[in-house]
Formats: structure tokens, sequence, C-alpha cells
């Protein structure tokens, strides 16, 4: 079963100009259930930007992106959000810093109801959270009526990742949802995503710069060059791909 | 003279709420509120003197208020003008239309019941301000504070805070804002018919000024009253309002004339946003001394960090 899948994707910024850049030529791309795909790819080769166009905060300059048998290339980044969680690469983008932990995970839940005029708070709610949050082994459960911004990067990344993954959307992305922490809570996120994905079998595409996560984790892999999909292994080969055939692939 | 000043300030409170919604919820600041407040009063007075009773008349007022405020709302999000030029924008145009509302640029009231002559007969007229003054405030205060508790309220909360990820968490960002432009305009023009009725008469010249008399009872209100509650944040607004218009009272008593008031409250706006800055660098310059001597003393360490731990949860 297919969860996207993108047809003849094209994006093209500043047309007309000299600093015309098509970044996205033509994408095809179809994402099955369980897939759960490392794509990497240079600097600007346009892994963000089809990142960015599968999540809505980019318009598709022309193409087709079909989520979860809806099309969706002129829809809203809320109406996507049905079906689709995102975990930013800043930790401060995925969070409400203003906003209590608790606030936060009641934002992350129902996406079809925020303008409910029901009360938010309730005990059975909070009891589930606090079970939730013990889950990623940081502490936070002590922090439900903390404001977000006093927790650090890491606790913060870990608290989108659930309030990503809390509803299990039908297709997650992490834009290098790591990239921002040091070397030992960027490794521990890390564990805990894979752990969350394999747990609720999530539907991921995530966005890695490290060749090492991109082989360690997931099932298929996805190399973007030249705004084009150059490689995409998956199962067996995708396991037996090493880091030097890795890198011949980036020449 | 205290007490006529806190009636006073009483009506300027949904200025204070309304001015609170946009600069701090949102993080937006509107000055459609010069053209909103004199709009509540066009239109709250107007309706007067054509034969409406007081309460329709404000309900009205507070009605077209949030008209403002979404004309604002639409050129901000859907038309993508800066925040700050589309309350601009409106709070020109509504110059016009206040002006053909009342015909002319003072509508004074002749013998129409305004809100307070509700009010039993025998109760002066500073009691009877006071009087009506909470009663609006105890309903609008409890309304938003009950809005604020549902996920309606926390949507505008988290959109004022972090719009992407709200849009990613399937908020209607857009629709958000303008539903804020709207409820705090709403309410300051709710503010423009309250204080028309207790000044007798609608001037256009009346919301010159507003957006620094509300800005300043905001700040005011925070320097007294700290916390993060809803609750407590809006109780912080009736406060700031009501020592606001204290503070101007003093100001008339020691015997600035009345069009001095302007630069008065400019410069209570400069105070008031520079003191917490001060009163925090303070604070902090204090709590790392008494953090460093701490650390000096070679006490058991468990409770040293959690000390400071908290020190850095509570915020305050």
């Amino acid at each position: 079963m297919k969860v996207l899948q993108v047809k003849h994707l094209q994006k093209v910024f500043f047309p007309g100009t000299d600093n015309e850049r098509h970044v996205l030529k033509n994408i095809n791309l179809e994402v099955n259930k369980g897939d759960f795909i490392s794509v990497i790819g240079n600097n600007g080769a346009g892994k963000s930007t089809l990142l960015n166009t599968i999540a809505g905060t980019l318009s598709a300059d022309a193409g087709e992106i079909d989520l979860a048998d809806h099309e969706v290339s002129k829809k809203s980044v809320a109406y996507r959000s049905r079906w689709m969680s995102r975990v930013f690469q800043d930790p401060k983008m995925g969070t409400a810093g203003d906003l209590t932990v608790f606030q936060n995970l009641v934002l992350a839940q129902s996406h079809t109801k925020t303008s409910s005029l029901k009360w938010y708070q309730r005990k059975n709610d909070l009891d589930k959270y606090r079970d939730l949050l013990k889950t990623l082994n940081m502490g936070l459960e002590n922090f439900l009526n903390t404001q977000v911004k006093y927790l650090s990067g890491g606790q913060r990344q870990a608290l989108s990742l659930l309030m990503a993954t809390m509803s299990k959307p039908e297709l997650l992305l992490l834009d290098e949802h790591t990239a921002a922490l040091d070397p030992k809570t960027s490794q521990e996120v890390m564990r805990i995503t894979d752990k969350i994905i394999l747990h609720e079998q999530l539907t991921t595409m995530m966005i890695t710069h490290k060749m090492s996560d991109a082989l360690k984790y997931g099932n298929r892999l996805i190399m973007v060059q030249d705004g084009q999909i150059k490689l995409d292994v998956r199962g067996t080969e995708k396991r037996n791909l090493n880091k030097e055939q890795l890198l011949a692939a980036f020449e | 003279m205290i007490i006529s000043s806190l009636g006073q300030g009483l009506l300027w409170v949904p200025l204070a709420i309304g001015v609170f919604i946009t600069f701090r919820i949102l993080d937006i600041p509107d000055l459609t509120t010069e053209g909103s407040f004199p709009f509540g009063a066009a239109v709250a007075v107007s309706l007067m003197i054509k034969g409406q009773s007081a309460l329709m008349a404000s309900l009205v007022g507070f009605l077209a208020g949030c008209l403002a405020g979404l004309i604002t709302g639409i050129l901000d999000t859907k038309l993508h003008i800066p925040s700050l030029l589309a309350g601009i924008l409106t709070m020109t145009g509504l110059y016009s239309i206040n002006m053909h509302i009342m015909g002319k640029s003072n509508v004074p009231l002749l013998s129409q019941k305004v809100l307070t002559e509700y009010l039993p007969d025998n109760w002066n007229l500073d009691i009877q301000t006071i009087v009506l003054g909470l009663i609006v405030i105890g309903i609008v205060v409890l309304v938003l504070y009950a809005m604020f508790k549902t996920r309606l309220g926390l949507s505008l909360m988290a959109t004022g805070n972090n719009k992407a990820m709200s849009a990613a968490n399937g908020i209607n960002t857009d629709g958000m804002i303008i539903f804020g432009y709207a409820i705090s305009n709403g309410l300051i023009a709710l503010s423009g018919a309250l204080v028309a009725q207790s000044n007798g008469y609608a001037d256009i010249g009346m919301g010159i000024g507003t957006i620094v008399i509300g800005l300043a009872s905001v700040l005011v209100g925070e320097i007294f009253l700290r916390g993060r509650g809803i609750l407590t944040r809006l109780v912080a607004m009736v406060v700031g309002a009501i020592i606001y218009r204290l503070l101007l009272t003093a100001a008339m008593s020691l015997g600035f004339p009345a069009d001095d008031l302007k630069i008065l409250s400019a410069i209570i706006l400069v105070v008031v946003i520079c003191a917490p800055i001060i009163q925090n660098r303070i604070r902090t310059k204090r709590q790392l001394k008494k953090y460093l001597e701490q650390m000096e003393e070679p006490a058991d360490e468990g409770t040293t960090s959690k000390a400071s731990t908290e020190g850095l949860l509570s915020r305050d």
C-alpha cells in the first residue's frame, strides 16, 4: 500500500532571474507502508526542498503529491498534518517554547479538532502523557508543567519526536533532526527515533547528513543529487551497502 | 479623586486586555487600536442617539470593533501586508468611517440613558461607574479565561508563539490570527463605547494615544502582577489599567495641564518598558552572586545543584 506518491514534481527558485535554480527536476517517488527511508545528498542537492514540498511549507511548481490517497499538492500544511507529522532540524521549531510540555503534547493530538471549544486539560491525559514521556528516558515526565523553553536541546527534540509520533501519522518526516545536537545527545535521540519507528511501524522519510546513520537505520535509502533521485536501494541490497559504495555514488 | 480614577481605570480595562491579546498572545503590535477605540464610541453613541438602548449600543460597538480587527487580520494574513502597516491602514480608513458615522467630529449624548443609569439611582456616579466596570470586566475576564482553557485558546496561544509548529500540528494559523485581531479590537471598541458614555460624548480624536495607553497598561500590569497562568495574566491587565489611570490622575493633580497627558503617557510607557529590563538585570546579578557564594562554600553538592535547577526553572 502506498502512503505517498510523488509524480513529476518540479520546483524552480527565482524563475526568470539570473539566480534561477531548478532544484527539483521531475521527481517521481513512491513510499510504501512500512518504509523507513534515509534520504542523503549533498548540500543544495534538493533533499530539504523535496521534504518541504511534501510537507507543504514550499508549494510545488508542477506535479502531483498523493498523501494517503489524497491529492494535497495545493493544500495547506495544516491540512496535510492530518496524515503527516514532522520533526524539524532546529529543536526550537518543533515545539512552542512559551507553552508547557503538557500543552505542547495536547497540541500534538487530534489535528482536526484544533478549534474545539472543549477544555483541553484532563486528568487521564496527564497520566497518559507522563507514561509516554517516561518511555523517552530523559526525565521529561517531571517537567509536564514546565515551559518548554527551559528544556535542553536534546529534551526539546525528544519531545518534538514524541509529539510527531504520538498520533501515529501515516507518514513521518524527519529533517536532519539530530544535526543541531551534540554527538552524544544526537546518538541518544537517533536511538529513541529508531525504537519508536519500529515499535509503531511508522512510515518514515529521514534526511540525514550522517552517512553512518543512513546506513545503520532504515530499510531503504535514497540519494538525491542535482534535483533527481540518483540511488534508491532497499531490503537486502540496502543492508549490504557500505560506506565506500555510498561515497563512490556521491561522485 | 482616587475613587473616580478607579472607576475610570476600570472602563479602560477592556482596552488593556485587547492590547494584551494582540501584543502578548499573538506577538503583534496592532495599531488598529487607535481606530477601533473611537469606532466603538462612534457606533455606540450614534445608536443611542437613534434610540437604541445603551446595552444594545455597547454590544454593537463591540461587534464593530471585531469587524475592524477582522479587516486588519485579513490584510495581514491573506494579503501579506506587514502587521504594523495593516494596522495603520485600517486605523486610517476608520477615521473616515467614524466621521461618516458621527457626521461631525464631536457628538454629545443628550438625555439618553447610559449604562450606569441602569444601576440604582441612590448610588453616586463614582460607585455606579465602578460597579458597571466590575460587571463588564467580570464577564470579559471569565469568558476569556474559559476560552483560553479550550483547545481553541491553546491553538491561539500556540500560533502566537510558534507559527510553523502550529501549522504542522493542524492549526489554521491565518484563521487564529484573524480571530485574535477580531476579539482584541472588539474589546478595544467596547472600551471606547464605555468611555464615551462616561464622558457623555464621542469624539473623532479620542483614539489618539490609545495604543500607548494600552501598551503601558499591559506593561504596568505585568510589573505588579507576575505569573504565567492565564487568569493571573488577565487580572494583571485589570491592575495595570487601574494603576496607569491612577498615575495619570496623580500627574494631573500635580498641576500638569490636560494637553500634556499624551507626552506623560509616552514617558510612562518608556519607563515601564525599561523598568522590567533593569529589574531583571539586577535580579539576575543578585542570583548569580548568591549562587557563586554557595559554590564557594563546600556544602553538600546535592542540595546546591537542586536549588540551582529550581532557580532556572521557575523563571521568577
